[in-house]
């Protein structure tokens, strides 16, 4: 799965280049954030701005990054479209993630916990 | 009614998203509902792929769409190994503690929440997934 990585200090943006995060791309994607996650990264931003469509593989390997963070980091999420926010919402995920609607705030919202 | 047909492959399962998607589309359906149906098909078409037919490919898949006034209706038909709705255990955690959090087994309760009738039933060695969401639909040209 394309995945775009960058870092901002210590925190790393992730966005993935592809319109479906589902049954045949959760894996791939689980395992690079494992890999990232493995290697010191803590403070993570999913962008989720070129996402169309996330199904319950999807959501359950975004959950499986947030576990992996642990309790001394985070992961947050940003730009979000309303037909994959539903999905969050239905499964009340919204209440256990961080949603931001621009990159910006996602990254102001972890400077505010340095 | 709509017949897709596909091998059970999960990398065919988007083409099936794809499909319902523009069926949705043609039948002036909004964005969200759209979404929803494309969703929950997919989601069983998922299930069937790597659970009645245990990640094998070679097996045959088959969606049904069909169209009323006032709804949608999908069957999603397999020969594979037949499963138990009312066994799936329900959606349960607590947002705040991270430990509980799922991160497999939540695409019966996706299709629960969205659909507004679901059964599935065994029949002549056929699963068959059946599920209804009631939708104003425009008249459309057969």
């Amino acid at each position: 799965m394309q995945l775009q990585e960058k870092k901002m200090a210590d925190v790393l943006i992730v966005r993935p280049l592809e319109k479906r995060i589902d049954a045949v791309t959760a894996m791939d994607f689980k395992q690079k954030m494992s890999d990232w996650i493995d290697s010191g990264n803590r403070r993570i931003v999913l962008n989720l701005s070129e996402v169309d469509f996330i199904d319950s593989s999807g959501l359950g390997a975004i959950i499986s990054g947030l576990k992996k963070v642990g309790n001394e980091g985070n992961l947050v999420i940003c730009v979000v479209k309303e037909t994959v926010m539903s999905l969050f919402r239905l499964t009340r995920m919204n209440r256990v993630f961080d949603i931001f609607p621009s990159e910006e705030e996602a990254l102001m919202a972890f400077s505010e916990k340095v | 009614m709509i017949r897709l047909m596909i091998e059970s492959r999960l990398e065919n399962v988007p083409l099936i998203g794809g499909a319902i998607r523009g069926i949705a589309d043609m039948l002036s359906i909004d964005a969200i509902n759209s979404h929803h149906l494309e969703l929950c098909v997919v989601e069983a078409v998922t299930n069937v792929t790597k659970h009645a037919y245990h990640s094998e490919a070679g097996h045959l898949v088959e969606v049904d769409i069909l169209v009323y006034p006032d709804r949608l209706t999908f069957r999603v038909c397999d020969s594979g190994e037949s499963m138990d709705l009312s066994k799936v255990a329900p959606l349960d955690f607590d947002p705040f503690k991270v430990e509980t959090l799922p991160e497999r087994g939540m695409g019966v309760f996706i299709l629960k929440s969205i659909m507004d009738e679901i059964s599935y039933e065994v029949v002549n060695g056929q699963n068959v997934l059946i599920m209804s969401k009631y939708l104003k639909i425009k008249e459309h040209s057969a």
